[in-house]
């Protein structure tokens, strides 16, 4: 969709080059990959390599969402368009790539990158923030984002990895005091900043195990089970990627080793892992096992967010396995369109933010609870609510209420939320201003 | 002594998992004198074509079948179209001997896009032919099933078929001389060209074994083999590259190693443990431990 | 071929600075950006080009000499609270160190057993900086170049100043390369890749040479490293093998016995992923193949290269050029 044309539209480029320029007033309705039609946005995403399987979902989920949106008026009669570019989760790609979608594609915002090192290799390098190019939905949990001094324009959609880790701490202290309890993390900032979070819960483990990413695999996943078994760990907590959780109930199972399994959100996409797990008895295995989440779950067919993106997802993207990374990138998607309609009839890349600092909290979304952003917070979801895997692979809320927890990323205590989820937009279109 | 026991069992899947790549190395460098990275693309595809033999018959042998055959088709489809090509200029230059290296770097990524391409990079799986049920002794747990133990004979049955080949065969004796002595071999009436073609088919069948013995246990994606290959060629080198026993013996030595340290010391290591456990091979044994000097430097 | 005197190729290099300088102001933002990523891809190859080119010594793993250097002068700059510049000799210094250390373990290794070990030192050494905290986890350590000097004026921007700073020492680096590599040293590196025997019977120290000639290549490294730190990160994630793999394939794409056409390899690796994008969203229909396409254009004309001029294009052409001279 890079069209070569666009190249000899210098008078653009010229606005762009100089940061200097794009931090000071542009007229309003010449705003930076916002024409009369067409509204451009960029992401860059693992669509190859070791990290794509899953993530290579999320983006084209996201232009699938937009497509619908454009066949349904587009925003303010724009029609929204996403340029996706690989970055093959590398930091550096992610910075090359970003760069191309600034300067070449001119993009108007950023939206649904994926990936810590990456986000914070683009922040310090490509200084989204000192240009005032905005940033959206961050698909990653890591705290650090939430800070708005250092990521002035970046927003997380993810609730933080330490909110989930005290969130699951107060569950465990509550239900399974005394009993051994262990903990599998990766060994990057995914896993420290989970760590941070069950640390700052007063919750302690009797076995902790590091996994370096990219080395999961049955046979390592033998090392870690027969430490957890060695431990006798009743609880093991599997806060990890959905490969690695995939690999360690599947060798639990092989070991006859049957602890109470909590899978973090991360790695708890049941599709992916029923994939994973082939092997019918790891299957069974899950079944039982107690997960948390900030979304529905993506095989309830029941909830109106789910049945709506899983109908964009056969219209859009025809052969495409609804699971949570599409529900993920739809998420994503439906909450940008809220945050353009609210950024004005002419959108600048100011009044986008300002618009998410003062509506963004206020945003329709299959999440259950509320983006915590704000002029002091670039936080995302905070909301988890916990549920058990059934048989076929369903997370099935643990009360009927569906009680949702929520919960800061520092040193607040863990509440049960208040807020009721906003209702599905009529057809999902939103319509807010 | 139960930690010990699991230890050294997880060490030994680790490592004829790594042998079987590790083999499949070897088996072309001591054909050709080329580090073949595409083999990792190579197995890809032929356990591809077994998950979708598998998933329509459900017939685990005959997926093996299937993936060993194209293996050996596509290992002399890469030498006959590319490598031949490439050896022509061999000797120009200083640096040629590096150009099919780099050559196999590039196939290996034409191959996982080709397969990206096709089968999409989203994780498929299969399920083993043998149960992965741990067995239990003496009321005890052991990280050890029936399927390490078809991995491990497989390795073995693989090392000694090959290996007998390249000793006991005329055609081990000529793609011995094919790859040490091109010149002498010819002409000494050896058809190199197609000799050299025969160790890649025999190297596709190994990788394709690896491939399909190892994706069972674990997902299938495009890039879902490039660890191994790491690991394999780390084994290869630690074997001295010439020979097959080397290679199961880099491959054990390295899935010891890396098994010792992820239970005693620290799960997060297992990449330096790589480094150290190759260093430490080659300070004392600089041409790997089964590698012979006089071979090497022919 | 003639060399040029030191004193001529010195004008060349300085006209040439000089010429970077006024293209810089010339292009848009973007090519600015990608030619202080060429800058320091140049000095990555280069530090290749002196070991394998001249040396005979396969390295795998070259991107761990980058992480080397680009951590150490990360470190000073973080803890000691260093000028730039002396970072950068930091990360000469703490990995050339690096490399003799290496070299000396791995003295008796060659061919392939030195690129494997290479090889795992990439693979190991990135993910150690998970175990001490001091080297910043994951997310890596801040290493920048500060912002450019208020007196060049607000329109000077941020890539222009890293592509100013790469470009600057780059070209100083490559300039005393090739008067290193047209010294004594040179011309014993040139005779031991030939043959290694020969240079031994007319006196070389076969193992001093080439542990000479690794340690330089990872101070050149190291260098190439703190630059690409400070166009890109310093954390593990930016240092994987497949950094190790490009250098090469760039060097290789250079020809790997020509210095200056380290900077050929490093346009080629910056610019064919860019077309390659570019064709792949004309041809392609479905997400499956535009996905894919450009990893599979980049490795088809890699392959391509290496079939057609397996030393490199500039070497093709010199050879060209050469026969023409002579009919």
């Amino acid at each position: 969709m890079i069209s070569l044309r666009r190249k000899k539209s210098i008078l653009a480029a010229v606005a762009v080059t100089s940061f200097a320029l794009v931090a000071s007033a542009v007229p309003a309705n010449a705003e930076v990959g916002v024409s009369s039609t067409e509204i451009k946005l960029g992401t860059t995403v693992p669509m190859t390599g070791i990290a794509a399987p899953g993530y290579s979902k999320v983006a084209p989920a996201m232009k699938a969402y937009f497509e619908y949106i454009n066949d349904n008026g587009g925003v303010y009669g724009r029609k929204i368009n996403l340029v996706i570019k690989d970055d093959r989760y590398i930091p550096q790609e992610a910075i090359n790539k970003t760069n191309e979608l600034i300067l070449k594609d001119k993009v108007f915002a950023l939206v649904g990158q994926l990936g810590t090192a990456n986000h914070l290799a683009v922040t310090s390098k490509v200084r989204i923030a000192s240009r005032n190019i905005p940033s959206l939905f961050l698909n990653t949990g890591y705290s650090g984002f939430a800070d708005v001094k250092k990521f002035k324009t970046s927003f997380m959609h993810f609730p933080t990895y330490v909110a989930e880790a005290k969130i699951l701490s107060s569950y465990i202290k509550e239900n399974f005091t005394g009993k051994k309890t262990c903990l599998l993390v990766q060994n990057d900032e995914f896993g420290a900043d989970a760590e941070k979070g069950f640390a700052t819960a007063g919750l302690t483990f009797d076995e902790t195990v590091k996994y370096v990413s990219g080395t999961q695999s049955a046979t390592t996943a033998q090392t870690w089970i027969t430490r957890f078994a060695g431990a006798k760990c009743e609880v093991v907590v599997l806060f990890s990627v959905s490969s690695a959780t995939a690999a360690a109930l599947g060798v639990a199972s092989a070991a006859g080793y049957k602890p109470q399994w909590i899978l973090g959100s991360v790695g708890a996409d049941s599709t992916t892992l029923k994939i994973a797990l082939n092997n019918p008895q790891a299957q069974a295995l899950l079944n039982g096992a107690i997960g948390v989440s900030f979304m529905p779950d993506a095989l309830d067919t029941t909830d109106e967010y789910v049945k709506l993106f899983r109908e964009v997802n056969t219209k859009y993207s025809p052969g495409v396995d609804f699971d949570t990374n599409v529900l993920v990138g739809m998420n994503a998607a439906m909450l940008t369109v809220q945050a353009l309609r609210a950024a004005g009839q002419n959108p600048t890349r100011r009044s986008l933010i300002a618009a998410m600092e003062s509506k963004g909290s206020t945003f329709a979304s299959a999440a259950y609870g509320n983006l915590a952003v704000s002029r002091t917070s670039r936080a995302g979801f905070t909301g988890y609510w916990f549920g058990k895997f059934n048989l076929a692979g369903a997370l099935i809320p643990l009360d009927a209420g569906r009680t949702v927890y929520t919960t800061d990323s520092a040193t607040g205590p863990v509440t049960k939320a208040s807020a009721k989820r906003a209702a599905l937009p009529a057809k999902g279109i939103p319509t807010n201003s | 002594m139960r930690q010990l026991i699991g230890t050294l069992l997880i060490g030994l899947t680790l490592g004829s998992i790594y042998s079987l790549m590790a083999l499949a190395l070897v088996l072309v460098w001591r054909s050709t004198r080329v580090v073949n990275f595409a083999q990792a693309g190579q197995a890809i595809v032929t356990t591809y074509i077994a998950y979708e033999i598998v998933t329509r018959t459900g017939v685990f042998w005959l997926a093996v079948l299937f993936a060993v055959v194209a293996g050996a088709l596509l290992g002399a489809g890469v030498e006959y179209f590319l490598m031949r090509t490439l050896f022509r200029h061999v000797d120009e230059g200083p640096v040629a001997a590096l150009a099919p290296v780099i050559a196999t770097l590039g196939l290996l990524g034409v191959i996982k896009s080709l397969v990206g391409m096709i089968w999409g990079n989203d994780f498929r799986s299969f399920y083993p032919p043998v149960s992965t049920d741990n067995f239990v002794l003496f009321g005890e747990t052991i990280p050890f099933s029936r399927f390490n133990i078809l991995v491990i004979l497989s390795t073995t049955v693989v090392m000694i078929i090959f290996s007998f080949i390249f000793q006991r065969t005329d055609l081990g004796l000529s793609l011995r001389a094919a790859a040490f002595q091109p010149e002498i071999a010819r002409l000494a009436g050896i058809r190199v060209g197609p000799i050299r073609t025969i160790g890649w088919v025999f190297a596709g069948v190994a990788g394709a074994i690896a491939g399909v013995l190892i994706t069972p246990n674990d997902v299938l994606s495009p890039a879902s083999l490039d660890v191994l290959l790491v690991f394999g060629f780390v084994a290869a080198v630690i074997g001295g590259l010439e020979s097959l026993p080397g290679a199961v013996l880099g491959g054990v030595v390295l899935g010891i190693g890396v098994s010792f340290v992820l239970n005693y010391v620290g799960t997060t290591l297992i990449f330096p443990t790589v480094f150290v456990v190759l260093l430490l091979a080659l300070i004392f044994k600089p041409n790997g431990l089964l590698g012979s000097k006089k071979v090497r430097s022919a | 071929m003639h060399k040029l005197s030191t004193k001529k190729a010195f004008i060349a290099y300085f006209a040439f600075g000089w010429l970077l300088l006024i293209v810089a102001d010339r292009v848009d933002e973007l090519r600015v950006y990608q030619g202080a990523t060429i800058a320091v891809t140049t000095l990555a190859i280069a530090s290749i080009i002196l070991l394998t080119g001249y040396s005979g010594q396969v390295s795998l793993g070259q991107g761990a000499f980058l992480a080397v250097g680009a951590y150490a002068a990360a470190l000073s700059q973080t803890y000691w609270q260093s000028p730039f510049w002396f970072t950068l000799l930091i990360a000469i210094l703490v990995s050339a160190a690096f490399g003799f250390i290496l070299a000396f373990a791995a003295g008796r290794m060659s061919g392939p057993y030195l690129a494997g070990t290479t090889l795992a030192l990439a693979v190991g050494l990135p993910t150690l900086a998970n175990q001490f905290s001091f080297l910043g986890g994951e997310t890596g350590l801040v290493y920048d170049a500060g912002l450019p000097p208020e007196r060049f004026g607000e329109e000077f921007t941020l890539y222009k100043w890293f592509f100013w700073i790469a470009a600057f020492v780059v070209l100083i680096a490559m300039f005393l390369l090739r008067n290193l590599l047209n010294s004594r040293f040179g011309r014993t590196w040139k005779a031991l890749r030939a043959n290694s025997t020969a240079a031994s019977l007319c006196g070389v120290n076969v193992a001093q040479s080439k542990i000479t000639a690794f340690t330089i290549s990872a101070g050149v490294a190291g260098l190439a490293g703190a630059l690409l730190g400070m166009v890109s990160i310093v954390a593990p994630s930016a240092f994987p093998l497949s950094l190790s793999f490009t250098i090469i394939t760039g060097a290789i794409l250079a020809g790997v016995t020509s210095l200056l056409g380290s900077m050929l390899g490093a346009v080629i690796l910056v610019v064919i992923p860019e077309i390659a994008d570019v064709i792949a969203h004309q041809l392609g229909d479905s997400e499956k193949i535009t996905t894919n396409l450009p990893g599979f254009i980049v490795s088809v004309l890699l392959i391509l290269t290496v079939l057609f001029s397996p030393n490199g294009p500039a070497e093709a052409m010199r050879k060209r050029k050469e026969q023409h001279a002579k009919h």
